[in-house]
């Protein structure tokens, strides 16, 4: 199974360097989809006026080390990642709501019969007579789902580069046409697997002329023939 | 002019790009690999390449009972019944490790779903291995077979005799009673039921356009 993700005007909206953020790493901005202008105020949209570049729907932050710094304004491919890398995918989980405890915990119940009064998917008892509190981060019934989460180590099968298009292994968090932030994975077994990856990112109006569509070594090309064993 | 039904995209939120990209893989599968017009209801001779096979390949002969799924991840289902024991495979149509459909027999049947080959009597899901395919002329003309199949005796898996599978191809010999009782569970308004409606004819004649101009390259 594979997720399709698709690469919607994403450009490069700011830079803020180590001493500002107070981390280790300079980070970059980055915005999503496009957006209409209208609804924001105008020290919102400030960002985007810098760096020429129309509202963005989503921001998202990304660590850079110095050497991979890039000018606020251009914008971002899918070629960016090649098949045969490695990514984490990161996305809000679709929301459900105020859930139960068995459905937002997977706790077991009570059953059905046998003299149950009233009682077949509660949480049953929640903390012990000696602790005489609840303790902090006891599960119980609540808001399920809306929040971020990732999914490590996914491998990118196939680009497209005519519609930016990134197929990747797996199930993605998030419900289909949902914002997803994509990263080179933090693994330490796929440290070492991306192999000249375009670096700092893949520029359109450069040198390289890519073909519509890259597929990895393993992927079944439909140009060939059908499978045969011997 | 036959689309087959895995090129209509299902009802839903997707995004039509991702219907688009998976047509064009369609097509190039297609292009290389010739998958015939075929219906529920047809006989057809699948062979696959398999690693644990003597030849490497096994070939499978059935009758075609359903056919599901869209886009890449179309299925077919073929059934047959071999010394006695009735075996059901579920094929996909884009899957690399098919070598070769070959349509034996055309035959269309009263009914878009033949499930019901599984509780009716043997006789009617045997076919013959080794047939030999049927010649048919090329142009229109699938013949119907209205064959009124007999089913086996009661319980069944599925009960056959309500309307909401709206079966024509059997003939029940069950009471009058039954047959009044399977009624009350009919759902006259669903015909009429606007939100259901999923009007596909606009749809089928773009891509039907699209897929005739890109197969006569």
């Amino acid at each position: 199974a594979v997720s399709f993700l698709q690469v919607q005007d994403c450009h490069v909206l700011k830079y803020v360097s180590k001493e500002e953020s107070g981390d280790k790493r300079p980070q970059l901005v980055v915005g999503g989809k496009n957006a209409s202008p209208f609804s924001k105020s105008e020290s919102a949209m400030e960002i985007f006026k810098e760096a020429g570049v129309p509202r963005k729907q989503k921001l998202t932050t990304f660590r850079v080390t110095e050497d991979a710094l890039i000018k606020p304004g251009t914008p971002l491919y899918a070629a960016h990642f090649r098949p045969g890398q490695f990514v984490d995918v990161t996305a809000k989980t679709i929301g459900k709501g105020f859930q139960g405890v068995m459905k937002r915990w997977g706790f077991k119940g009570q059953p059905a019969s046998h003299g149950q009064t009233k009682t077949h998917r509660r949480p049953g008892a929640i903390s012990t007579n000696k602790a005489g509190k609840v303790y902090r981060g006891k599960k119980m019934p609540g808001k399920m789902g809306n929040i971020y989460r990732t999914s490590f180590g996914l491998k990118v099968w196939r680009i497209n580069t005519k519609h930016d298009i990134i197929y990747v292994n797996g199930t993605v968090p998030g419900h289909t046409n949902c914002l997803v932030k994509v990263k080179d994975s933090k693994l330490p077994t796929y440290k070492d697997c991306n192999k000249n990856p375009p670096f700092p990112t893949f520029f359109a109006d450069g040198d390289e002329e890519l073909p519509e569509d890259l597929y990895d070594e393993e992927v079944f090309q439909f140009t060939e023939p059908s499978i045969t064993y011997a | 002019r036959f689309l087959s039904p895995e090129f209509i995209p299902p009802r839903g939120r997707t995004d039509p790009l991702k219907f688009y990209i998976e047509r064009k893989d369609m097509i190039q599968r297609r292009k290389a690999f010739n998958i015939p017009e075929f219906y529920v209801g047809h006989i057809l001779a699948v062979t696959t390449a398999n690693p644990y096979a003597s030849e490497k390949a096994s070939r499978f002969v059935g009758i075609c009972i359903q056919r599901g799924g869209k886009g890449l991840g179309a299925t077919f289902v073929l059934r047959n019944i071999i010394e006695d024991q009735g075996v059901e495979i579920r094929y996909e149509l884009y899957n690399p490790r098919i070598q070769a459909i070959e349509v034996l027999k055309l035959e269309k049947r009263l009914d878009d779903n033949l499930m019901y080959l599984r509780d009716a009597l043997p006789e009617y899901s045997t076919f013959d291995v080794n047939m030999k395919p049927v010649s048919h002329l090329d142009h229109e003309e699938i013949p119907v077979n209205k064959l009124q199949v007999r089913m086996k005796p009661k319980p069944w898996s599925k009960r056959w005799e309500r309307p909401q599978y709206n079966i024509k191809g059997i003939k029940f010999e069950l009471p009058e009673k039954k047959m009044k009782e399977a009624q009350k569970w009919s759902q006259p308004w669903v015909e009429f039921d606007m939100l259901r409606e999923y009007d596909t004819s606009k749809i089928e004649e773009k891509i039907w356009k699209e897929v005739s101009e890109e197969l006569k390259k």
